[in-house]
């Protein structure tokens, strides 16, 4: 309809040139990738600059000089009612891959994992995903109704849902398809890209069991439909037993109400499942004796297989792990001490052990665990070590409560080929050049 | 935020009266809360909001739709994006073909090739399509043009007639191909020596330049960070190759500043952004893109009028279709016009 004419796209660019070198040997596929694209698209050699946003330096402001803000006076109280990350932290914000979806209001955007410490997202960086962009929902005006196979049905007010017993929890959310651009080949040059649809919040509510037993399920009560209250309606079959044993309604995170982003004022938690299944601006939970088999059970969020079925309600984030430092955006500064630092989670319990290779997962060594070891949370782990300028392999390797070992892509690729889009969760590697320059790679 | 209500704690209590009275009629064992929390939701109530369909039928409405009253339906509210015959406009979802490519390299996972149930079309169709005014078409509507999608996917021949009960004995292609999840479905061993054959690892590069990385990398010519950006810089690509085609050189279209806008544009911006910008934010859709002169020289010839009448009533141009008010009829016509004089003041 459009009158516009498109040239071809980069990625339009790039996937001819994928088919064109199907036939090719991988390294033979490379070089002829990285060829066609600088024929292609005329580019330049990149170069890393450490970070594009390197400060700048006054030497008038280091020692033995007195700093400017030493010799004048800073903003007094609420200044700023809520306040803000400094001014030099700028750069640490979500990011999206544009050509991923259609429009913004459809779409997702990732969280900075390479500027973060601990395990704890800041609210303003819990990555976003949205069906129907961000509703302004007006907590007075929200309300949370429980009916179908219930013995009373009931209309919750915000101020109901707030007088019940609460409960704390820190829970990691990711998205299912968080490293699903890879599964054909490495495309993305930022751990941002690769891992960043994950995120981690100390999360405020009610178990939706104690909601559940308010209303009272009848015995044929199997399945409960969450729907969220935005113009995408977002709706998913969840299972009884999931809603009893750990399933939250959340109102606030990280000691606030919610942040619209994250479905202000209501949302459902799914702990340790697809993100997707934790609702949005809930508004709804329907008891029925069967799945629903909406649109985002079906047509979306179902794992296509090399023999064309598919897998569906793959509903658990298996365990995962990344190396976040050092990372693309985080390159060597120099040989000498390093701390090699990441994140591993498991949907299926706690972080039991992760090991790190550096030479492509040809021998391990185990790194340690650092401060909290939650439940379906992010744990961080490091190893203190020291790089003497030559090349590395980079990868982590997760097992998690259950015993479970994060499996390598090739093990994932013999199962399900390269059609799934979601769940990819296999073993990451960066490559480490003599330069400092980190860059993603396969290794297979 | 929450206000006290004490009529509302007088009203729940005359509600567990009658709650006592169902409990001992239907001789349920289920107890009563253990908190006394919420008020006993209303038949009324649950009924504006239960929307849901199941494959079994359970929660269709009455009703009978056709392909022949989908067709006009479909072609106006739903082909901009999708296609006049469901093949996808732009990177919106394909809704028919792909027969057969689930096996392939790159398959089209469409309602014909894909989806399990029709259920699932009337469910989604009528919870959140079109894309711009969710919750805008009635009952019979959704039937209707759930029966040309189907009907586009060659599941049903033209004549059928889509009720309740037949939607729900439709067989879908590919019903029986879906299977639960068999995870953990690969096991991977804590190996700690010796685990690979160094000279056997085969090491893949990064694909360069498709992700926007200019945040980090220097002379990066990534995709820019936004979809606003991107389009720009895809539309100023395609610009300037056709300028270098004609021998011309590209002259740079800024669009007009906030410090010339009429008080009329300027109070319209919230508006614009609110609720034109999903399809005047990027061209979506045929729409004249704001900011791309060309696209708005002609419109603008016509007068503010006929802009505003288009605007209002809804209009089929050549290259797409404009909904009354772009779906958003709580906009008021003064809210209209003052977008439109935005976008048109940002136009030209």
């Amino acid at each position: 309809m459009s009158k516009i004419i498109k040239g071809p796209s980069t990625r339009e660019l790039m996937e001819q040139m994928a088919r064109e070198s199907e036939h090719l040997s991988i390294n033979d596929r490379r070089d002829f990738l990285r060829k066609g694209v600088v024929a292609a698209a005329g580019m330049a050699a990149t170069t890393v600059a450490g970070s594009a946003v390197a400060a700048q330096v006054n030497p008038a402001n280091l020692p033995p000089n007195e700093p400017t803000w030493g010799k004048q006076l800073g903003h007094g109280v609420v200044e700023y009612p809520y306040g803000s990350p400094s001014q030099f932290e700028k750069h640490v914000v979500r990011r999206t891959v544009p050509w991923l979806t259609a429009d913004s209001i459809a779409s997702i955007s990732m969280t900075p994992l390479q500027d973060l410490k601990g395990i704890i997202t800041p609210n303003g960086l819990v990555f976003e995903r949205y069906h129907g962009g961000v509703p302004q929902v007006n907590p007075d005006e929200h309300r949370l109704i429980i009916h179908g196979l219930v013995e009373r049905p009931i209309i919750f007010t915000m101020e109901d849902l707030m007088r019940f017993p609460s409960v704390s929890e820190i829970k990691f959310i990711e998205c299912p398809a968080n490293g699903g651009m890879e599964w054909k080949g490495a495309q993305m040059e930022a751990l941002q890209f690769t891992h960043g649809m994950l995120s981690c919040c100390e999360w405020t509510g009610v178990p939706l069991k104690t909601l559940l037993e308010e209303a009272g399920v009848k015995p044929e009560g199997k399945w409960i439909l969450a729907e969220g209250a935005d113009g995408a309606h977002m709706s998913r079959s969840i299972p009884l037993e999931k809603a009893l044993e750990d399933t939250l309604v959340v109102y606030a995170q990280n000691g606030e109400m919610l942040r619209p982003e994250q479905g202000y004022p209501l949302r459902l938690l799914n702990p340790g499942w697809e993100g997707n299944t934790s609702i949005k601006w809930l508004r709804r939970l329907e008891v029925g004796d069967k799945p629903w088999y909406h649109r985002e059970e079906t047509s979306k969020y179902t794992d296509l297989m090399p023999d064309g079925r598919a897998r569906k309600f793959t509903f658990v984030q298996e365990t995962n792990s990344v190396i976040t430092s050092p990372c693309p955006e985080n390159p060597m500064v120099k040989p000498g001490f390093v701390e090699i630092e990441g994140i591993a989670w498991s949907g299926r319990g706690k972080i039991k052990q992760v090991d790190i290779s550096f030479d492509g997962g040809v021998s391990w060594v185990p790194a340690k665990l650092k401060g909290l070891v939650l439940d379906k949370a992010l744990t961080r782990f490091s190893l203190v070590t020291k790089w003497d300028g030559q090349p590395w392999l980079l990868q982590s390797r997760s097992v998690d409560e259950t015993g479970y070992v994060q499996p390598t892509l090739r093990q994932l690729r013999e199962v399900r080929g390269g059609n799934s889009i979601y769940h990819k969760n296999s073993i990451h590697t960066w490559k480490v050049a003599p330069t400092g320059e980190v860059t993603n790679v396969q290794i297979t | 935020m929450f206000k006290s209500l004490d009529s509302k704690q007088m009203k729940k209590s005359l509600l567990a009266i009658g709650l006592g009275a169902a409990l001992a009629f239907t001789g349920s064992i289920a107890q009563a809360g253990k908190y006394g929390i919420g008020d006993t939701a209303t038949k009324d109530q649950i009924a504006g909001w239960d929307i849901d369909i199941r494959p079994d039928g359970k929660g269709l409405p009455a009703g009978e739709g056709t392909v022949e009253a989908g067709e006009s339906l479909y072609e106006e509210r739903c082909a901009t994006c999708h296609g006049l015959f469901g093949e996808g406009e732009g990177r919106w979802p394909v809704l028919a073909g792909g027969e057969g490519t689930l096996t392939e390299e790159r398959p089209t996972k469409t309602v014909g090739s894909y989806w399990p149930y029709a259920s699932t079309l009337y469910d989604y169709i009528r919870r959140a399509m079109p894309f711009t005014a969710p919750r805008s078409l009635s009952d019979q509507q959704v039937y209707d043009i759930t029966a040309y999608v189907l009907y586009l996917n060659e599941i049903i021949e033209e004549d059928f007639v889509l009720t309740k009960d037949s939607l729900a004995s439709i067989e879908m292609p590919n019903q029986d191909n879906f299977f639960v999840d068999p995870r953990p479905d690969v096991k991977n061993v804590r190996c700690m020596k010796n685990c690979a054959d160094p000279k056997k690892l085969k090491i893949a590069g990064t694909l360069r330049g498709i992700t926007p990385v200019g945040h980090f990398v220097e002379g990066a010519d990534a995709p820019a960070a936004s979809h606003d950006a991107q389009m720009e810089q895809e539309q100023h690509k395609e610009k300037a190759r056709k300028a270098t085609l004609k021998g011309e050189t590209l002259t740079s279209h800024g669009s007009a500043g906030a410090a010339s806008l009429s008080e009329m544009a300027l109070a319209g911006k919230a508006t614009y952004e609110g609720a034109c910008k999903v399809c005047h934010g990027s061209g979506l859709t045929g729409s004249p893109k704001v900011g791309d002169i060309d696209a708005w020289a002609g419109r603008i010839k016509q007068g503010m009028p006929i802009l505003l009448d288009h605007a209002i009533k809804g209009f089929s141009g050549d290259t797409g279709v404009m909904p009354p008010k772009g779906g958003r009829v709580d906009l008021s016509d003064k809210q209209v016009e003052q977008a439109v004089s935005y976008m048109v003041e940002s136009s030209q």
